[in-house]
């Protein structure tokens, strides 16, 4: 019985899953045949890495100097009180 | 030695010096990791204060469970399973005040999968707008970031941190969440087909 061809929804929810490992398996091959013929595939798996890419490149902040001064100081009496405990 | 054979030396002398009580190789600990911490927290939670209290509570965790912590993983992965934890427990703690989004697979196929077109796209999927990340990263832009990953349930929301943005293979996520390697790839894709509907609109107009 001749293999049914490797679908769009199959691809959508491999990629989905697998972006960024290795794709060298076999079904991984015939997922890249599929993508070199189908635009709508690859426009899915472009807007996918742009996706991560956008929330990768998001700027966080980093822990305030104010913050951190208030943490170190609790952190430490939590300590001598849980020490004290003990 | 290399840099990092020294600093896991250093670091494994940290850690057995402070579990042995020694209060000065702890506060070096606290001082090496509470970046990470807070800037993880603040990935997952979304708010600064919550963040703030998460590494507070995170510590005394570590303080409480050092002796616990045999090396068989890296200490940042034990520090990131902590913190997970911390905001999954607290979430849970939340979840009555929170509206709960559906999160669907990715749709608009063909129906049926005996048929020729079964599982073909029934639609075209327009292309995203294409300019450097530094250009596109508006005002704009984080707002609508921002709102979408907060949509997201914790459990997908954890895991797309940590394996897309933490850069995290799916086995050490799994080993962190203590969750199998398919149950971290199912969580993942539903946090990026999620989060990637939520960006179309803005994306392609």
């Amino acid at each position: 019985m001749k293999k049914k061809p490797v679908t769009c929804k199959e691809v959508f929810n491999h990629i989905c899953e697998n972006l960024d490992e290795k794709m060298d398996s076999p079904r991984c091959r015939e997922i890249r045949r599929h993508l070199d013929r189908c635009p709508n595939c690859v426009a899915y798996l472009d807007s996918l890495k742009k996706t991560i890419r956008l929330y990768r490149a998001y700027p966080q902040p980093r822990l305030p100097e104010k913050a951190r001064k208030k943490f170190r100081t609790e952190l430490k009496a939590q300590l001598s009180s849980i020490q004290r405990v003990k | 030695m290399t840099r990092s054979k020294e600093d896991s030396f250093d670091e494994r002398s940290l850690i057995a010096k402070a579990k042995s009580g020694d209060e000065r190789a702890f506060t070096a600990l606290v001082n090496r990791y509470e970046d990470l911490v807070y800037s993880f927290s603040l990935k997952i939670c979304r708010d600064q204060e919550k963040a703030e209290e998460t590494l507070q509570d995170t510590f005394v965790n570590v303080f409480r469970k050092l002796r616990q912590f045999d090396g068989r993983s890296k200490f940042s992965t034990w520090l990131y399973r902590i913190v997970s934890n911390n905001c999954l427990m607290k979430q849970r703690r939340r979840k009555a005040e929170e509206v709960t989004v559906s999160i669907d697979e990715p749709t608009g196929f063909h129906e049926g999968d005996d048929s020729e077109v079964g599982g073909a796209l029934a639609q075209t999927i327009p292309s995203w707008v294409d300019s450097p990340l530094d250009r596109m990263m508006t005002r704009e832009l984080r707002v609508l970031l921002d709102e979408a990953i907060e949509k997201l349930p914790m459990d997908c929301r954890v895991v797309f941190v940590l394996r897309d943005i933490e850069g995290k293979s799916a086995e050490e996520t799994a080993r962190i969440l203590g969750l199998s390697v398919p149950a971290v790839k199912s969580r993942l894709r539903r946090a990026r087909v999620f989060l990637r509907e939520q960006l179309t609109e803005y994306m392609t107009s």
